[in-house]
């Protein structure tokens, strides 16, 4: 593992606190900390469903609860580039970084999306110019029949 | 690969005793100030050389803030090292070093972990003595050095003293990869079995 958009959740820590979460939920209440700590592994999960459930606990927080703005912040951008959704993750890292320009934990994390952005960037480029030489491949094939047939 | 290893180490301790800041002067050589709170985890890599050997170093930073602890505590398992940090002008934050020990016994999940007491911020006056901090170390059988993350005094020799004593440490770390020895020694330990059944050579070098 090189960054912190590669660690994964265990399962026991997501089941220990989706259960706390559960029984609060079913009690009426659930408190910050509790749907928190929840989201928190959710957006750690190796599941786009569960990261995608994450981000909507964090997003009901951060509308909620001002005093911890820091951390949904912070978690919403982790939980966004980890489903390769970069623009939305480098806008919250952005909005981060208006209360805390220079904080070295989401600088750094501004840094493994840039890359992680320009890796898949590469990536889709070769498979572009893959597709190219095959297409010109094909055309090739064709000449080639069409010279045949006469 | 050209690291013979990767180590976990974790490091703990009270909030604002610099526990990120050592590991800032530690990776770059960098000081900074005004370091805000730690968010939840942090993670930083490193490839360090001891005795020889290659090896990297996962370095778990934690947050100190009390309101993480439940989440933090999962982040103990499998850990080889463990930093625990102090802050010398701040003798609370040696006494609250106790609560991060026992922490430690509940969720570390190897029974030699290798353990080492940071007394940071010598740079500013101090309130706490060396030997206070010896002591506490020495009780819980624990390495002990004192640090600036500021000045970088003692900062790499933190973690060399650490990284060789986990190194020493028999059946604590585990060579991984395919490197060229390993292969060979699992040969050798093949063709050994064949002559005799006395020994087991099951177990990884």
């Amino acid at each position: 593992m090189d960054d912190v958009l590669d660690e994964v959740v265990s399962s026991e820590d997501l089941q220990k606190f989706e259960k706390i979460f559960h029984e609060q939920l079913h009690q009426g209440e659930v408190t910050h900390k509790a749907q928190f700590e929840y989201a928190w592994c959710l957006v750690r999960s190796k599941y786009p469903t569960d990261i995608r459930k994450g981000i909507l606990l964090l997003k009901e927080l951060f509308n909620s609860h001002p005093d911890g703005k820091r951390d949904y912040l912070f978690y919403l951008a982790i939980g966004n580039a980890r489903i390769k959704e970069y623009n939305k993750a480098l806008h919250y890292v952005k909005k981060f970084l208006e209360i805390e320009p220079a904080n070295q934990q989401v600088l750094a994390l501004e840094r493994q999306i840039n890359k992680r952005m320009e890796k898949e960037g590469l990536i889709g480029m070769a498979m572009a110019g893959g597709a190219v030489l095959a297409l010109g491949g094909l055309v090739g094939l064709g000449v080639a029949l069409a010279k045949a047939k006469k | 690969m050209d690291y013979v290893t990767t180590l976990k180490i974790l490091v703990i301790g009270e909030s604002g005793v610099g526990k990120s800041s050592i590991i800032l002067a530690f990776t770059t050589g960098d000081y900074n100030a005004s370091f805000p709170a730690t968010i939840g985890v942090d993670y930083k890599c490193k490839v360090m050389e001891v005795n020889g050997l290659k090896v990297k170093l996962g370095i778990w930073d934690t947050a100190g803030q009390e309101r993480y602890r439940t989440l933090t505590s999962s982040f103990y398992r499998d850990a080889h090292g463990a930093i625990l940090v102090y802050d010398i002008s701040e003798p609370k934050s040696l006494e609250k070093l106790q609560e991060w020990v026992e922490e430690l016994q509940v969720y570390s999940t190897k029974k030699n972990i290798v353990c080492l007491v940071v007394g940071n911020k010598i740079d500013k006056p101090r309130a706490v003595q060396r030997e206070q901090g010896q002591a506490f170390a020495q009780k819980h059988r624990m390495l002990f050095i004192e640090s600036s993350a500021k000045t970088q005094e003692g900062i790499t020799l933190a973690f060399e003293e650490l990284v060789q004593k986990i190194i020493e440490t028999p059946g604590l770390w585990e060579s991984g990869g395919s490197s060229s020895n390993i292969r060979i020694s699992n040969e050798a330990s093949g063709r050994q079995k064949e002559e005799s059944t006395c020994y087991d050579y099951s177990c990884t070098i």
